[in-house]
């Protein structure tokens, strides 16, 4: 055994308290799984955002309906990235379709994300678009986005009336299967974190609701800034009735988000089974930033207070939307340090409940920050080349500024 | 009909990528996989066929006698010889062939402490020592014979 070795044993060592297993000293889980359902979660609330258009007939948020599916499609391209940069083995994404064991939730979770990518949001996209794909095919100039176009006709360029009702007819159709495929797929992130267990932490029939709630408030802060970014870059008008509705749904998914993981809280408090005073360390020590401050204040309650504010008083447009990007900003971040507490604030103590042991994160190793910063950043890329591929602006959804 | 030729073509496109999939599985999946278990069962029989590598500890005993006997009552007693000195199946089959390596002098201290390391998670009884404190530079050896720890 190489000396060398034995310091990093050491350092690693000097930086555990109290009684831990050996096998605990290196979290196992790193900031690629942080990431991973905080992409999965943005995916379902930009999806759910969708299919409130088109389901339940919000018409306010029209403006919204393409961005959030095509916010959608490019954060779900990505979200299994994390995990296969984690593992290593890429070639293990494909296995699990070819040797399906149906025993494990992990395995079983690729056949819900080709599911949903497959058969629900890449159809919903393409029936959605069908009119201006056939336009497009034929008036393109720039050849390789024609032939493009082309292909994605499937060879049919009918674009009757009839025909573009059945499409509307078969989306609505879709998008109500979606709805539920959309929950599926993030609560299926939450039902892997709740069913270990193990862990007292994680393991509570509430994490996949914690997780869901969470993921529709991520998912429409996340269209919401896009939208009003776009808008602004655009030099176009910001719809206030759209952004007005959209405010109101992601008031009420920060407040059903924050009051379930008060609730637990507040039952694992009461219950203080032998894992609490573990807990109660953890929260008031290593967790104490991103959690008590980040999570929860900065996350949460502040948005919650501005967006309240919104609904209880006539505020001016201007107030108004710096408060949303405001709410929609601190809310993305309180959501990327709730999935931090439960990822890594989870795998911080010991299973002997008697100790903790730490996380260092790499700079630039292949599960370190940069790592993470560009697998972050990566679905936002995948968005620039899906609005530039499938423009959202169609020509009614928005108006350009008026002159002053 | 003709109005919902453009969702048929899509059906069709999903029909062949299904068959496409199903054909790479017929060919990729091993024909043995799944037939005891999920892992391919031929896997057992070619691990079978491996070579042996570690001899096990009898096979030292009958040319080591001196330094089995100091170990059998030591408090070593239950470390393979193989645990220090490697894997010596060739060295058992053709003495002359392979000559059995042991830790380095200047690697020992790090050897050792893989099990010796001071470490809360150790029962209180396990001799241990904090490497950096414990005259260090010394090789182990020099002190606590390996066969015969003291």
């Amino acid at each position: 055994m190489h000396a060398s070795y034995m310091e990093t044993l050491r350092e690693a060592m000097s930086m555990v308290s109290g009684y831990i297993y050996p096998n605990e000293l290196e979290l196992q889980w790193s900031v690629l799984i942080v990431l991973y359902p905080y992409i999965t979660g943005l995916v379902a609330g930009a999806f759910i955002l969708a299919s409130l258009e088109r389901v339940f007939n919000v018409t306010a948020v029209k403006p919204t309906y393409r961005l959030s599916l095509l916010m959608a499609l490019a954060f779900l391209l990505i979200a299994p990235l994390p995990l296969q940069v984690h593992l290593g083995q890429p070639q293990r994404a494909f296995e699990i379709f070819m040797t399906p064991n149906t025993s494990s939730a992990m395995a079983m979770f690729g056949f819900v994300y080709v599911w949903y990518l497959m058969a629900v949001l890449l159809v919903e996209i393409w029936l959605d678009y069908r009119r201006e794909i056939v336009a497009w095919s034929k008036s393109e100039p720039f050849w390789p986005k024609r032939l493009f176009y082309k292909l994605l006709t499937f060879g049919v360029d009918n674009v009757s009336p009839r025909s573009l009702a059945i499409d509307d007819k078969v989306g609505r159709a879709l998008t109500v299967i979606g709805l539920p495929s959309a929950v599926l797929l993030h609560g299926y992130v939450g039902f892997i974190f709740g069913s270990i267990k193990a862990n007292p932490w994680w393991s509570t029939p509430l994490m996949p609701v914690i997780f869901l709630f969470s993921a529709m408030a991520s998912g429409i802060a996340g269209v919401l800034l896009v939208y009003m970014f776009l808008c602004w870059a655009r030099d176009e008008h910001i719809e206030m009735p759209c952004i007005d509705t959209v405010a109101k749904f992601f008031l009420t998914a920060l407040i059903v988000a924050f009051t379930l993981e008060m609730l637990e809280t507040l039952q694992t408090a009461y219950e203080a089974e032998e894992h609490f005073d573990i807990i109660s360390l953890l929260v008031e020590g290593k967790l104490y930033f991103s959690m008590i401050f980040v999570q929860m204040f900065m996350g949460s309650l502040i948005p919650m207070f501005l967006l309240g504010l919104c609904q209880l008083f006539e505020l001016p447009e201007k107030v108004r939307k710096v408060f949303y990007s405001a709410s929609a900003i601190l809310s993305l971040i309180g959501i990327l340090a709730m999935r931090w507490n439960v990822v890594v604030g989870g795998q911080f103590f010991s299973k002997s409940l008697r100790g903790f042991t730490t996380y260092k994160m790499e700079l630039a190793g292949r599960e370190g920050l940069v790592s993470a910063l560009v697998l972050g950043f990566m679905p936002l890329v995948v968005l620039a080349l899906l609005l530039y591929l499938l423009p959202p602006w169609g020509e009614s959804a928005h108006r350009r500024k008026e002159p002053a | 009909m003709k109005d919902i030729r453009h969702l048929l073509h899509v059906a069709a496109a999903f029909v062949v990528v299904i068959i496409g999939f199903l054909i790479a599985r017929h060919l990729v999946v091993p024909k043995s996989f799944g037939r005891i278990g999920h892992y391919r069962a031929d896997a057992v029989d070619e691990i079978k066929a491996l070579p042996l590598r570690y001899a096990g500890e009898q096979a030292c005993a009958p040319c080591h006698r001196a330094q089995a006997k100091a170990k059998a009552s030591s408090r070593h007693k239950g470390i393979r010889c193989e645990s220090c000195h490697g894997a010596l199946q060739a060295h058992a089959e053709a003495p002359s062939s392979l000559k059995p390596a042991k830790p380095k002098e200047g690697e020992m201290r790090a050897f050792c402490a893989r099990c010796h390391e001071k470490n809360l998670s150790r029962p209180a009884k396990f001799p241990q020592v904090d490497p950096r404190e414990h005259n260090p530079g010394v090789a182990c050896s020099q002190c606590h014979p390996p066969h015969q720890p003291k």
